[in-house]
């Protein structure tokens, strides 16, 4: 009777350590699926600026480049001029059409008055016609004022300004480097936008919020960037559907049974750089949003 | 909290590094855990390897989530 109690306390023994391993098994896998699947962590994250390319205005030469690689510069200041001498005979050139219809003007005008004082011996068909003459030598003077000051633009556009301040990349331009209308010839870096984007899977939108506390970590850089949500791409590409808006929809027959989540780009706003840490548009970033308060359930999917 | 680690210029992610370290132990903890006169007694060892396994997985991410420090 003894050997047989024994016996059934220690099957009952089993079972219930039995029953504690599997009930600590199913906390730490519970624990782990919230710590790397549900919290808003991700360690796809990039440090983002607006990047400007500065492109001439006008065709031509280039003579003057004053930024060096990586210059900060100011907004308006003069980073490259385009060979001026086409554009400054163009304005002359403009000018002198221009004073050459004013005395035209000026002589019709003339002409016109004369024309009017001794309407009793001047035939009214010669005074419209002189009327018609002032007319359109004013319109003239008009067009040749727009020609002079396109030209005198054109002069102007030939200094290449900043236009925003920041700092420039990528400058390899040399003088004598021909570029037409339109052609990047650097980048400037606009660094106030300068913020962090987490590529967040789909599945974790939901604990992010606009102004929750974020923190980021630069690859390989100790310190601890403070920041916050700041938005959350308001849409992105449907890479299943093609096909513009005009035409039927063209969607894949093809249906993955295993897929991946999609990422959504969240944009963090930098509050505190800690000293020493520098910030390149492109560096890898590790982002990791608090996100106050969530209630858990018993699941967490 | 504590995503990658740095290993001979390459960054892995911290998961993996834990669970391999939390597979190390556990294979070791399963030595231990034989040797014990009593352990027939506390239930099928498969099961408490693999609990041991996902317990230690989770404390070395837990502990390294609030001790380590970036860089």
């Amino acid at each position: 009777m003894d050997k047989a109690l024994k016996s059934w306390i220690m099957k009952i023994v089993r079972l219930l350590c039995t029953l504690l391993a599997i009930a600590l098994l199913l906390f730490a896998v519970r624990a782990l699926w919230i710590r790397y699947q549900v919290e808003p962590v991700t360690r796809d994250g990039k440090v983002l600026a607006d990047i400007v390319p500065i492109a001439p205005d006008v065709a031509g030469l280039v003579t003057e480049v004053h930024v060096h690689d990586n210059q900060t510069v100011r907004q308006g200041q003069v980073l490259l001029v385009i060979d001026p001498s086409r554009y400054t005979l163009a304005l002359q050139q403009a000018q002198a059409t221009l004073g050459s219809e004013r005395a035209a003007l000026a002589e019709a005008i003339r002409e016109d008055q004369r024309n009017r004082m001794m309407s009793n011996v001047v035939a009214s068909e010669v005074i419209e016609q002189g009327q018609t003459k002032v007319a359109q030598l004013r319109m003239a003077v008009q067009q040749a004022t727009a020609a002079r000051d396109l030209a005198q633009l054109n002069l102007d556009r030939t200094q290449v300004r900043a236009p925003v301040s920041g700092e420039v990349a990528n400058v390899t331009l040399q003088p004598g480097t021909y570029l037409t209308v339109g052609k990047p010839a650097l980048a400037l870096v606009d660094m106030p936008s300068l913020r962090v984007e987490g590529y967040f899977e789909e599945t974790k939108l939901q604990r992010i919020h606009p102004g929750d506390r974020a923190s980021v970590h630069l690859m390989g850089v100790p310190g601890d960037i403070r920041g916050h949500v700041e938005s959350i791409a308001s849409a992105i590409e449907d890479r299943e559907r093609s096909g513009d808006a005009s035409k039927p929809a063209d969607v894949n027959p093809a249906f993955t049974w295993v897929r991946l989540a999609q990422r959504i780009p969240v944009r963090i706003a930098i509050d505190d750089v800690p000293k020493g840490i520098r910030l390149v548009p492109g560096q890898t970033a590790t982002v990791v949003v608090h996100s106050p308060g969530q209630p858990r359930g018993l699941l967490p999917w | 909290m504590l995503e990658e680690l740095h290993v001979f210029g390459v960054y892995l992610p911290a998961a993996l590094v834990w669970a391999v370290l939390a597979g190390v132990l556990a294979h070791l903890l399963r030595r231990l855990w034989q040797r014990l006169p009593w352990s027939s007694a506390l239930g099928h060892a498969g099961i408490w390897e693999l609990a041991w396994f996902v317990l230690l997985w989770w404390g070395l991410t837990a502990a390294a989530d609030s001790f380590f420090h970036y860089g």
